[in-house]
């Protein structure tokens, strides 16, 4: 199959692509309620999945409902919690149970934006580095063998160090460019193959209808796989993000879990007893989180490899 | 003559066969695993070079010109300066630094820190790898070792309740970031649970990375003391690893267990002692090894905030402090350094993959 | 040891207690979704010693999962729910299935060894095959690794291999054929007296097969081991079978003499075998496949299981499931209308007119 395309297969494969936008969008929305689907099928998913929701639902609707405290009440500092202030108050006196509500809206945005970059990176180059094969395909797999090969948390340490990062996109394109390589690995193996099935017919086909293949038939199958994918970007984006904020590189914009976390270890609020409730409730928050993702993918995994499973 | 027999010829020829020799040498699993891992390095080099230097932020440049500001210094005087902390000449062209850049690397010079002034990076870092090293490799081994064994007896009883029960602490342990759990380690059993009015772990005097007034060498009281302060940096690199050895090492047997040749090895009569050791547990090992080198990238990576929340004086904190100070030399010293070790890691770790496995081994010519 | 005696099956060449191996009322089910899988409904047969019974059927018909029952095998869904069998050696008496766990282990490969179907996989990537012949007799007795090389390489010489090059392999190295051939040769390490041999050429090409084959066939005859051979094949089994036993949903519907099954068939379904078995001679038109499909073995119909493709069926044989009639020396077919089919035998498969009631 040739490599190149002329100017009018361009054209050609814009207008297809085009239509095939709407495929495509039908296509995650079969997705979506295959998901919903399966996430019924088993109970620690579901619960983790609930989890997951009303985390969004808290994050980004709770701040209307429960502004952030800002008042600084000297003599209410690190007060234990009460019926009041259910988790207590800061080093300034500002209630903890506000901090958290409002805290999640930073994190969990990045966290999307960040699985989305990666993903359709990670998509979009598998796809391509298949079906245009040949040197491109040689490069972009060097290239993600690389970036495997690096430890990425201290990468994105000394990336945050050298680079200003001024906006939650710069930080989450930084996150998106080192966790590509996973999906694109993924995509490409099925693409390749279904591209040696056709090999024959490929040839006789014309470019376009090996796009249309790819985004008819095989990303739509490979949905549930980029979903995991997704949550997996997820997780990995706020835990480097967490950290990142906590080394104090990435600017205190607002409050949230993770600056909770970075002040209470600079105030040595770890070290009082009575300032319990504000360290371990954004610890509890992330964490909390971190494992609802894991049950709600671990569960979609059970169900697509069903030799994990035990007996019925 | 015919074209086989003039081959053949050709083949049997005395003398210097070069492209034959390249291609005998290429085709050596090892060779090939190392070559790729020195272009790692290299790419990654690379890449931190054209970084620093191609950044709208130039730190270099802000340097350069933080200087001249703060010191009244000239443009010259200050580039003097930059070269002897940079290690390189900041005026010359863009290639010429470079191959300064280079240079200066196999001769082992990283610059000079920032912080803390006239300190060569590569003292620094000799200073406190060492302690990284020791720690996450001792917390990566015991992890591994627990894990296979508890892996391996969940999955030979999967009905029993202990395989939901493990699998469950698997996942949580997992899936809760490092430096969460250190903190939670400092929190409750540090400063909130408290036995006779003194904390359960007495966090503040394992700080460090022995005690003041302890002699280094090969004595037991040293050895001793060295795990003592090691201790919460090792439990909590086991905490975060476990859970994930456990899950893929019970994965993988589970699969072993469904192979043919278990089924014919107990057909054989072989004893069920033997058939778990060399039928199912080696061939289960084998997914793992290529895991080994993920984990240990991890663990290093983890050791940045680890370290720092537990005050143990590895290259992970010291990295923290850097970026902290803006110290870039060092950071930029340290971050090779990390990828250095995690890629020579990587690299071992695929040649002890492919001693267990022989089928990796024969290049490209096996029967 | 046994108190009571075996059963004796009239159509066994001899007499049940010189048997090497006798099955008495195997039942094995396994567990599946859906229900209870009935995979072997009762069968009953005697290998002599040195003796070959090939055992015949199609995919389902629960002749592998006999095999394997035999040696107590199976996966841990399946169960043994009924019978014996009991194994003869010296005077001895023993019924496998219940032996404790360390005679079954000596019980296999010592005294019965099988040769599977996936000699493919059948051995540990990650050992070399001399390791794997060393392992295999010392789990057994004694031995040094020189004596067991020895021994190796006399039988891998004896299936045509070439010890010095075997032997150091690892089996990814050798090829299919190599590696079924190796199977054998560590089958007869131990010398045992039977062999259970499961499909052992199916995966392969004509040719190795036809090597497979002749290779068994000399050894037989050298070292005189009673051999069990398993297979959908039915032109194999006129190769290396004294008897042999067809098999239909569990149970063994035919059992003969290799000629008396191949030139008088007496079940309908043995008759059908026969009849799609290619000849070079023959031509096309003769071949005929058997209309319908096995049984759900869940869920089974009443009545003799292959009566739904059966063109002799009749009403009763919807009602009555048909036990082994004892028609010949050393011959048993389990159909009511045995007879019928003896009548017929030539009369192509549409023209076979199902008897009458009153019939027989």
């Amino acid at each position: 199959m040739s490599g190149t395309m002329s100017s009018n297969d361009v054209i050609r494969s814009t207008a297809i692509y085009q239509r095939t936008t709407k495929d495509i969008l039908l296509g995650i929305l079969k997705g979506i309620g295959e998901f919903f689907r399966l996430m019924a099928r088993n109970r620690t998913g579901f619960i983790g999945f609930i989890i997951v929701v009303l985390y969004f639902v808290v994050s980004f609707l709770g701040p209307y409902v429960i502004p952030v405290d800002k008042e600084t009440k000297v003599t209410r500092i690190f007060e234990k919690p009460s019926w009041q202030h259910p988790l207590g108050m800061d080093h300034e006196g500002r209630d903890t149970f506000s901090q958290v509500v409002n805290g999640g809206r930073d994190i969990l945005t990045t966290a999307l934006l960040t699985a989305l970059i990666s993903t359709a990176i990670g998509v979009t180059l598998g796809a391509l580095s298949a079906v245009l094969g040949g040197g491109i395909d040689t490069l972009l797999s060097a290239f993600a063998d690389i970036f495997m090969s690096i430890p990425q948390f201290p990468l994105q340490v000394v990336l945050a160090g050298f680079i200003q990062v001024k906006s939650m996109l710069i930080l989450s394109l930084i996150l998106a460019i080192l966790s590509w390589p996973g999906l694109y690995r993924a995509v490409r193996a099925q693409v390749l193959s279904l591209r040696e099935r056709d090999y024959v017919e490929a040839a006789i086909l014309l470019d376009l209808g090996t796009w249309h293949i790819v985004f008819k038939e095989i990303l739509p199958n490979m949905m549930s796989y980029i979903a995991i994918s997704f949550a997996f970007s997820m997780t990995g984006a706020i835990y480097a993000q967490t950290g990142l904020v906590l080394l104090g590189l990435v600017p205190f914009s607002s409050h949230n879990w993770g600056v909770m976390i970075s002040i209470a270890w600079t105030r040595g609020a770890i070290f009082y007893r009575d300032s319990a409730a504000y360290i371990l409730a954004p610890v509890f928050t992330i964490a909390l989180f971190q494992l609802a993702m894991v049950w709600m993918t671990r569960s979609l995994e059970e169900v697509f490899n069903p030799r994990l499973r035990g007996r019925a | 003559m015919s074209a086989i027999a003039e081959r053949d010829k050709q083949l049997s020829s005395s003398g210097l066969d070069i492209p034959r020799m390249l291609r005998l040498i290429w085709s050596s699993y090892y060779v090939r695993q190392a070559a790729k891992a020195l272009f790692t390095i290299f790419f990654v080099t690379t890449l931190i070079f054209f970084l620093v230097r191609l950044m709208p932020s130039n730190p270099v440049e802000r340097f350069v010109v933080d200087l001249m500001y703060s010191q009244g210094l000239s443009r010259q005087d200050a580039l003097d300066q930059a070269r002897a902390i940079f290690a390189i000449d900041l005026d010359a062209p863009m290639y010429v630094q470079y191959i300064d850049y280079l240079g200066n690397l196999f001769k082992g010079d990283l610059g000079v820190s920032l912080l803390s002034r006239g300190t060569p990076v590569v003292e620094i870092i000799k200073a406190v790898l060492p302690w990284t090293i020791f720690s996450v490799g001792t917390g990566l081994m015991i992890s591994f070792t627990l894990g296979i064994l508890i892996g391996t007896i969940i999955a030979y009883r999967r009905e029993s309740l202990i395989d939901p029960v493990v699998t469950g602490i698997s996942s949580f342990l997992s899936a809760i970031p490092g430096y969460l759990q250190a903190i939670l380690i400092i929190v409750f059993l540090g400063v909130q649970i408290k036995i006779n009015g003194k904390p359960l772990v007495p966090i503040h005097q394992m700080r460090g990375a022995y005690s003041p007034g302890v002699q280094p060498g090969f004595t037991w009281v040293f050895i001793k003391d060295v795990f003592f302060h090691a201790a919460l940096p090792i439990a909590t690199y086991i905490l975060t690893t476990v859970g994930g050895w456990t899950l893929a090492m019970k994965s993988s047997t589970i699969n072993t267990l469904g192979e043919d040749y278990v089924t014919v090895a107990r057909a054989r009569g072989l004893s069920d002692g033997r058939i778990t050791t060399a039928y199912v547990g080696r061939n289960a090992l084998l997914p793992l090894a290529s895991q080994l080198a993920i984990n240990i990238g991890f663990a290093i990576g983890g050791s940045t905030l680890i370290e720092t929340y537990f005050v143990y004086p590895g290259i992970g904190s010291r990295l923290g402090a850097a970026v902290g100070g803006r110290d870039y030399p060092v950071m930029q010293g340290i971050f090779l350094m990390i990828t250095f070790v995690v890629i020579s890691a990587n690299l071992l770790a695929d040649l002890l993959y492919s001693v267990l496995d022989p089928r990796i081994r024969i290049g490209g010519g096996a029967r | 040891m046994e108190t009571t005696p075996t059963r004796q099956l009239p159509w066994s060449k001899g007499q049940a207690r010189y048997a090497l191996i006798s099955v008495r009322d195997m039942h094995i089910e396994y567990w599946a979704e859906r229900g209870q899988v009935k995979a072997v409904r009762g069968v009953d047969f005697d290998i002599f010693p040195g003796e070959s019974l090939s055992l015949i059927g199609e995919s389902g018909s629960g002749k592998t999962t006999l095999g394997l029952g035999l040696i107590r095998l199976l996966v841990k869904t399946a169960d043994i729910t009924r019978g014996q069998v009991i194994y003869r050696r010296n005077g001895v008496e023993q019924d496998v299935l219940k032996l404790d766990p360390d005679g079954l282990r000596h019980f296999r490969w010592q005294e019965c060894a099988m040769v599977f179907q996936a000699a493919q996989s059948a051995f540990n990537p990650v050992l070399r095959i001399r390791d794997q012949m060393y392992e295999t007799v010392k789990a057994h007795r004694p031995a040094t690794r020189a004596e067991v090389n020895a021994l190796a390489s006399e039988l891998l010489e004896r299936v045509q291999l070439e010890p010095s090059r075997v032997l150091r392999a690892y089996p990814h190295e050798l090829s299919g054929g190599m590696r079924q051939r190796v199977l054998i040769a560590m089958a007869l390490l131990l010398n045992p007296p039977l062999i259970i041999l499961d499909e052992p050429t199916t995966a392969l090409d004509i040719l190795t097969q036809r090597t497979i084959i002749d290779l068994l066939r000399a050894l037989q005859n050298d070292l005189n081991f009673a051999m069990m051979f398993i297979s959908h094949d039915l032109s194999l089994a006129a190769e290396l079978a004294n008897h042999v036993a067809t098999m239909y949903a569990g149970r063994i519907v035919e059992y003969g003499t290799v000629n008396q099954i191949f030139y008088e068939p007496r079940h309908p379904y043995t008759l059908g075998l026969i009849r799609a078995v290619p000849t070079v001679t023959g031509g096309f038109e003769d071949l005929s496949s058997i209309a319908g499909t096995p049984p759900d073995l869940i869920d089974l119909p009443p009545g003799c299981k292959f009566h739904l493709r059966c063109p002799f069926a009749t009403r009763r044989c919807q009602q009555e499931e048909p036990d082994l009639i004892h028609i010949g020396p050393e011959h048993a077919a389990a159909c009511f209308y045995w007879q019928e089919v003896e009548r017929q035998a030539d009369r192509p498969w549409e023209e076979i007119k199902a008897p009458s009631e009153g019939d027989v």
